[in-house]
């Protein structure tokens, strides 16, 4: 940790053991990690899916690809621990229960029956530590007829009901994410967790979570649930809205620029107008009101059009936004890092890992919230294995010879199997 | 459950961020008061459509939606009377979530200092589309424009050589507010040691770049910025594909590595193991010729079948459901995903849960539908702050409630 960080004190103490892949738990624990939690990352040498997704510098692995990569900075093991050891054996199941004794969560992302089997479900870890929670994070939870079944985050956005509703204005439905329902879920994740932290405050006890990636992401379309029991059916709009007009994406100058442009009440439509000079076509009565708009749309829009087309996405919206018009420009990665806004909120990081210096300096996204005297950034990024001895010696409590009985024998490492290959 | 039950909360609602927010903490049991303008109060009361097909301030579907488990009063804050009551309630309030234009607290003499001074373990959580501070902090905002801005419509849905896209339903506004929810825990888990509140500066535009995972950091490693159409000729991994009562989603997951022979099995459709689909490169080059093949294999099943058995096989695929069959789902029934909650204008309907069981117990059994334009005036501000009949009738007469 950098001297100049201020250090998080919220949970501090408290102890996080996590089985966790891909996408969404990675995500959810790192809220706890940021917070001061001491998030230990249980790996396996033979299953590096996670340290072989990249991106890697230049898009190239070096030779000490595992420890590089920049999802695995971004949340991967952002602010944890990683002690990887395998499981599955008989002398790391017992270590991990060893763990488990002295940790006040577990987490999981394995399809349900998987922890079971390695003697790691609920009631296993409840005998041992009677204040635990324990949480799951699955496609469709440990109960129902889908129980058993896998996803991917946009197998979540189709099942929940949100696919069906994102398509561009009378087209098919469309993939409405690749992962944001990952994320979505991490955030339920991080939340939930807090939850039963506060509830153990209070009643010291523990409790088990079984937290479902569909039923999330069921929850964040709420209004169309509603309106199907009533037999209200909700259109596919793209950009569009179901009232206001003009509401949607317009060119610009340039290869695949555009501005949004949100108009919602009469005078928004005046200011717009100003903004344009007054033009004749926009004095039409059709475009009066916000009714006439809605029903001319199209036509409005292609008006619309051939005005923001020769323009600068970015100055435009400076130009519309100085006139009380609700506009963005469609931002692009690399636009996101120069932005003006989010550079003078000190929004975007740079962080440059230790474990991997070959990677140099880096940017991420800083989280989207901040508090007085608490920094949720990157401090350290946890190459693999890096807290084996740690965390087995202070968490578990073994013995240093029994800590190099277990690396002897190949149960804990810090380096990817021989038989690996490079991604 | 009613993990928040000793946790007040009062949310000023003029966003679906701010309401979202209060609905997650209400939703765990937090004594959630909703602050509405008198007149038409919330402007998403006046957001169509609404459940009977008659506008209505107590009906909007994004209203009732979002507000579940919540008490609501009517309060002119602007009016110093109004004023004076909204500081008495926060006088005794944990946390307080707020949605105006930056500044505009300040402006009525309530910005965070006054607010402090009233109730130093107060908890101020301000979700706005830009954040307090920075050059955007006056912007027009809105959840399309926050789309835009964020990152979040050029590279996540939509099609590569048609217009970015957005994603349905406001999801913006509900990723910041599951963020303020995080915030809000750890501010209330921190004031236990400190004794103190916080002010939370929550930015909806950062939200939207935080939430997919491939922008700043993909841009900052190979120097390229991620786009959309990710799903364009993706047979396998992205395209929707009908089937005979819907749509459904392959992957190639769970196939262990050989995708196209586990898919030719499963479809027995021996032309799948042609190489030219081999590779994932190679499937996007020939998508039309695969898409004939994979397409009418898939046609001849119904939904819920080819759910049982590719999930029987270890094939993962997600339904492309629609809200009704979402609502139908016997999936979630046997979870008690869905709970039924009775209204005065909208009747009985089943709201979704928030996405987690606690010791098997879904938390929003018993739940309460959303309050209907100042239903618990007399409630609040009689029955809990003590004001007298008289007083009531007097705030009524000059429409501060």
């Amino acid at each position: 940790m950098r001297a100049d960080m201020p250090q998080n004190q919220i949970l501090e103490g408290v102890r996080v053991l996590t089985l966790e892949q891909v996408h969404a738990l990675p995500w959810g624990t790192s809220f706890l990690a940021d917070l001061g939690a001491q998030v230990i990352r249980v790996e396996s040498s033979a299953h590096l899916q996670d340290r072989k997704a990249g991106p890697f510098p230049d898009g190239r692995p070096s030779q000490e690809w595992w420890n590089e990569g920049g999802n695995l900075a971004y949340f991967g093991t952002r602010n944890k621990q990683s002690l990887c050891m395998d499981v599955a054996t008989p002398q790391g199941k017992e270590a991990f229960l060893k763990l488990a004794k002295n940790c006040d969560i577990v987490t999981d992302n394995f399809r349900p029956g998987t922890m079971e089997r390695f003697g790691f479900d609920h009631e296993s870890l409840a005998k041992l530590n009677p204040r635990i929670i324990t949480l799951s994070s699955s496609a469709y939870g440990y109960t129902g007829p889908w129980r058993r079944a896998g996803s991917r985050a946009r197998t979540v956005d189709a099942t929940c009901g949100m696919s069906y509703l994102t398509g561009y204005e009378d087209g098919p439905s469309y993939r409405a994410s690749n992962n944001y329902m990952d994320h979505s879920v991490g955030n339920n994740v991080a939340y939930a967790l807090l939850l039963a932290l506060y509830q153990r405050n209070k009643t010291g006890e523990g409790m088990r979570i079984d937290l479902t990636m569909q039923e999330t992401g069921v929850s964040a379309i709420g209004p169309a649930i509603l309106e199907t029991q009533r037999g209200i059916t909700r259109s596919r709009l793209g950009c569009g809205h179901l009232w206001k007009s003009p509401h949607n994406v317009f060119p610009c100058r340039g290869s695949d620029r555009w501005i949004a442009i949100a108009v919602s009440t009469d005078e928004e439509w005046q200011r717009l107008q100003k903004a344009m000079d007054e033009p004749l076509w926009a004095a039409d009565s059709r475009f009066e009101t916000a009714q006439g708009r809605w029903n001319h749309r199209h036509h409005l829009g292609d008006l619309l059009s051939e005005w923001t087309q020769t323009q600068d996405d970015q100055e435009l919206m400076n130009h519309l936004q100085s006139n009380g018009v609700a506009a963005g420009a469609v931002l692009t990665a690399e636009d996101l890092v120069a932005n003006p806004h989010l550079g003078e909120r000190g929004y975007i990081e740079e962080f440059e890992n230790v474990n991997a210096p070959q990677a140099g300096p880096r940017k991420y996204a800083g989280r989207p919230f901040r508090m007085e005297g608490v920094s949720f950034a990157i401090r350290h990024v946890a190459a693999l294995g890096e807290h084996n001895v740690e965390t087995l010696r202070d968490v578990a409590g073994l013995s240093d010879d029994e800590i190099t009985t277990l690396a002897n024998e190949g149960i804990i490492s810090t380096q990817p199997l021989p038989t690996e290959t490079p991604p | 459950m009613d993990i928040l039950s000793d946790i007040k909360v009062l949310e000023l609602a003029h966003s679906l961020s701010g309401a979202f927010c209060a609905k997650l903490l209400a939703d765990q049991g937090a004594n959630t008061v909703k602050v509405e303008p008198p007149g038409w109060g919330d402007p998403a009361r006046r957001e169509p459509p609404f459940i009977n097909g008659i506008p209505d301030p107590d009906s909007s579907t994004i209203f009732l939606a979002f507000n579940t488990n919540k008490r609501g009063i009517t309060l002119d804050i602007e009016q110093p009377q109004g004023r004076k009551l909204l500081l008495r309630l926060v006088a005794d309030t944990d946390v307080l979530i707020e949605s105006y234009p930056p500044g505009h607290l300040e402006s009525l003499d309530l910005g965070y200092q006054v607010l402090r001074e009233t109730n130093a373990k107060l908890v101020v959580s301000s979700i706005t589309y830009f954040g307090q501070t920075g050059p955007y902090r006056d912007y027009q905002g809105g959840d399309l424009v926050v789309q835009a801005l964020g990152g979040f419509l050029n590279a996540v849905t939509g099609s590569a050589d048609r217009p970015p896209m957005g994603t349905t339903l406001e999801q913006m506004e509900i990723t910041a507010a599951r963020n303020g929810a995080i915030a809000i825990m750890a501010a209330l888990l921190q004031r236990r040691q400190s004794g103190e509140g916080q002010q939370i500066d929550l930015s909806t535009m950062e939200a939207a770049v935080s939430t997919p995972s491939g922008l700043i950091q993909p841009y900052s490693f190979t120097g390229r910025s991620p786009k959309r159409g990710g799903s364009d000729g993706n047979v396998m991994d992205g395209m929707h594909l009908p089937t005979k009562d819907g749509e459904v989603t392959l992957t190639t997951a769970g196939t262990g590595g050989r995708p196209m022979e586990a898919w030719s099995e499963f479809l027995e459709e021996p032309r799948l193991l042609d190489p030219k689909f081999a590779t994932r490169p190679s499937r996007l080059e020939n998508w039309e010729e695969l898409h004939i093949l994979v397409a009418p294999k898939l046609a001849l099943w119904n939904n819920l079948d080819l759910m049982h058995e590719t999930m029987a096989r270890g094939l993962v695929i997600g339904l492309v459901q629609n809200p009704q069959q979402v609502v139908d789902s016997p999936h979630l029934a046997e979870r008690g995903y869905f709970v039924e909650i009775d209204h005065p204008e909208a009747g009985s309907l089943k709201y979704p849960s928030p996405g987690f069981l606690m010791d098997e117990e879904n938390p929003m059994e018993g739940s309460k539908a959303a309050p209907t334009l100042g239903e618990h005036n007399s409630e609040i501000l009689g029955g809990e702050l003590g004001l007298s009949a008289e007083e009531l009738g007097q705030l009524r007469a000059s429409q501060i409630i």
